[in-house]
């Protein structure tokens, strides 16, 4: 049938993330005060009228189980399709090392699943992508193009430049070349957005796994070039690629803009995630929060100032938050003074602690540890 | 499928002395404490105690109400036995069949739905209370007594009694007198409107009722009445904890801040959570203007004005320089710069315009001639204009009086 199903790699591993990555895959950050990274992916599938999406799991994955559950907090928990969780199967050849080399390993690995794709279209991401992205526009513009694949790019800085994809494009916006692993940053940057065909996919997962070619990338973007008629959509909206933590505090601390929160939260687009059920957030007479994002069920004694508090987050009477991400179930215990902290869920700070990280530096504080 | 309890729930009430507030939506939609609506409580107090088969009654302008209801996903109530179901009145053979003529009508209407269950115990509920209960303790009480039926009562301050339904009791919390609304109470135990009748002697009741032409058919007011009368065993359940009927103005404003001050309605506490269908938008955001104090807020917001003892629900806007003190603001309201809104409830994408004037203090007005000021959902209050307190003002702009 006609329309897209969507592909989510969520095996990727990114040690740059540190702490926050020790015990869940990187798709399963928490960012933004109540999402994971995967939510706004999933998000602009389902705007897009995407309800069969298949996220490709390999190890460290239950707290993204946990959080996918059935789908329906995406509206993916439906009769056919929806939500489909593909954890390696047994196909893939044993290897020593954790994970995928790359994406086309990662398709051979669910190469029966491809198979039964219904649609005639895949559109396949990472699950490390903070964006808003109308999908619909980029097939409609695939469509049209007559283009074997078509992937998405920005032309705004950004991103870890030698772990990043860059192309170059001829005037008519064709790829000409894919570069990557390269110091110097070109004009294009991948944001790991790809369309092509149902067909064409399976071709190429057959040729590929029949030369032990792993890596989309160089076997087919590259090698394939002259073959296939690769196309760009050049993306002018916002975009964040979250890979390392020095990367996830800036772009977390980049939501306290107004105008990034409206690019990224339009009405008719909403990001979906797993709902909880909590109260309103409370903001006592002696407490103070300014230019901060606060999501729910929050109490605020202290004082917060350009921070990010994740669902359930507890400030005490006299603390002093400034620059800080504290996720969900987080507390700062009385007359304690946080600056540039990253505090992972279920933190426990005791009073009268002074943290203090660096705006090029911040600390991050694993999950469940008490201080 | 058997259960050995199901709840009813009567939503089909106008709530005419909300007035403007369910011009279009029934009581029970009405939005409460930020992130929830009336319903929400009596919902979530049945998943909380165990129970998993609800029926809603409604009548009244049902289709906000149905349509948050839904599945009834959010408060656990989509099963594959059982579940929330929703119950209008509905066309009989002969083309008979008529409106729900009052609460117990509504129930004998749908002895049908109830017997597909066929239950040992119904508990009957109404969709205009503020409360957290363990419906199944009172169930337990009712049983342990062998009662007929089983009705909550709270102890109200004795100046108030005269308000209520009030319950004679002796020694024992037996039920020997019901007075409604007492000039002289002789006791200060106040219905809650919360009743565990064991169906099967429900059922003949209300078969009963409905055979007497002069009967109004209401719990209160007939069914009540006759099982005393007829000397069945009515058995008082005390209530302790925060319990409001929120079905005026007033009382609405009043619970909301109470919810505020976190005394006995502490909807932070988390052993028994009130459930919610939770729309999709980011955490509030405070700007750097932003003064917030003894509030709260939910996600959606944007402040950059002062927000003080005040409730804000999803996406509500508070501009810079706007100042909101003591009031309620319902989803999607937007203040903006340099407004003025204190004492006052604003319904459902009430905009209030640039420098606007609504409410006031009640330090500054006469005691007689003060109030608290209401814009009902959709409302647009020009730049600059005033809205006095005690006001009122429907969608349209047009004064309503209480």
């Amino acid at each position: 049938m006609k329309g897209l199903h969507g592909l989510i790699f969520a095996y990727d591993k990114y040690p740059a993330l540190r702490e926050l990555a020790e015990h869940r895959s990187p798709a399963s950050v928490p960012f933004g005060g109540r999402y994971r990274i995967i939510d706004f992916m999933l998000s602009n599938l389902v705007n897009a009228g995407v309800f069969d999406v298949g996220v490709i799991l390999h190890g460290n994955y239950q707290s993204l189980l946990d959080h996918l559950g059935s789908g329906k907090d995406w509206d993916l928990s439906r009769i056919h399709g929806g939500l489909r969780l593909l954890p390696p199967f047994g196909t893939v050849q044993h290897r020593d090392d954790s994970t995928f080399r790359g994406k086309m390993d990662a398709l051979y690995g669910v190469r029966s699943y491809l198979e039964n794709i219904r649609q005639d279209h895949v559109v396949m991401t990472d699950s490390d992508l903070i964006i808003n992205i109308p999908l619909q526009q980029v097939y409609e513009a695939h469509m049209a193009s007559g283009a074997d694949i078509t992937c998405v790019c920005t032309a705004a800085p950004g991103g870890a430049v030698e772990e990043s994809t860059y192309f170059e494009l001829d005037q008519d916006g064709w790829i000409t070349d894919t570069i990557f692993g390269i110091r110097t940053p070109r004009q294009y940057r991948s944001l790991d957005i790809f369309i092509l065909s149902k067909q064409l996919l399976l071709d190429v997962v057959e040729e590929c796994g029949g030369h032990d070619h792993y890596s989309f990338r160089n076997a087919v973007l590259q090698n394939m070039a002259g073959q296939l008629k690769i196309r760009a959509y050049v993306w002018e909206g916002y975009s964040a690629q979250i890979r390392s933590l020095a990367e996830y505090y800036d772009r977390s601390m980049e939501l306290l803009d107004p105008a990034i929160r409206r690019e990224l939260f339009p009405k008719d687009r909403p990001i979906y995630t797993k709902e909880l059920n909590v109260s309103s957030t409370y903001v006592d007479p002696d407490g103070g929060c300014t230019n901060s994002l606060v999501a729910d069920g929050c109490t605020v004694e202290g004082t917060v100032e350009n921070s990010i508090l994740f669902r359930g987050v507890s400030v005490a009477k006299g603390a002093h938050v400034k620059d800080c991400i504290l996720m969900q179930n987080a507390s700062v215990g009385r007359e304690s003074v946080l600056h540039h902290i990253i505090a992972d869920k279920n933190v426990k700070v005791a009073e009268r602690r002074t943290l203090i990280g660096h705006a090029k530096y911040p600390m991050a504080i694993a999950k469940n540890s008490e201080i | 499928m058997k259960k050995e309890c199901i709840a009813m729930l009567l939503a089909g009430g106008q709530g005419s002395r909300l007035y403007v507030l369910t011009g279009n939506v029934a009581k029970p939609a009405v939005p409460f404490g930020g992130k929830y609506r009336i319903i929400d409580f009596p919902l979530s107090n049945c998943t909380n105690a165990g129970i998993d088969t609800v029926g809603v009654l409604t009548q009244y302008k049902p289709l906000e109400l149905n349509s948050y209801i839904g599945s009834g996903q959010p408060w656990d109530l989509d099963r594959a036995n059982g579940g929330v179901h929703i119950l209008p009145p509905y066309m009989v053979e002969g083309d008979k069949g008529s409106w729900y003529k009052g609460t117990a009508n509504a129930i004998y209407q749908n002895i049908g739905f109830v017997d597909m269950y066929d239950p040992e115990y119904v508990v009957i509920l109404s969709g205009d209370h503020i409360y957290k209960m363990n419906y199944m303790k009172m169930v337990q009480s009712h049983k342990n007594a062998g009662a007929a039926c089983t009705i909550s009562v709270l102890e109200v301050p004795w100046d108030e009694a005269s308000r209520f339904g009030i319950m004679n009791v002796d020694g024992e919390d037996n039920i020997v007198e019901f007075q409604e609304k007492p000039k002289q109470p002789k006791s200060n135990l106040a219905s809650m409107g919360i009743y565990v009748f064991s169906w099967q002697k429900l059922r003949q009741y209300l078969i009963e009722d409905e055979s007497d032409p002069n009967s109004s058919n209401d719990f209160g007011k007939n069914i009540i009445p006759k099982m005393l009368a007829a000397g069945e065993k009515m058995l008082a359940y005390r209530f302790e904890g925060y319990w409001k009927d929120v079905g005026t103005l007033e009382s609405l404003w009043d619970a909301n801040m109470d919810m505020l001050s976190r005394g006995e309605l502490d909807l932070l506490e988390s052993s028994w959570p009130i459930y919610s269908r939770i729309p999709s938008a980011p955490p509030a955001f405070m700007g750097k203007t932003a003064k917030v104090e003894h509030s709260v807020m939910t996600q959606g917001c944007d402040v950059s004005g002062s927000v003080f003892n005040s409730v804000l629900s999803d996406n509500v806007v508070v501009e810079e320089g706007a100042d909101v003190q003591y009031s309620v603001l319902m989803p999607g309201v937007t203040v903006k710069r340099g407004a003025v809104v204190k004492y006052a409830i604003l319904g459902e994408n009430v905009q209030i315009g640039a420098g606007a004037t609504v409410g006031g203090d009640p330090m500054d007005y006469d005691p007689n001639l003060w109030g608290i000021s209401v814009v009902g959902p959709g409302g647009v209050i020009a730049d600059g204009e005033t809205v006095a307190p005690n006001t009122m003002l429907n969608r349209c702009h047009e004064e309503v009086h209480r």
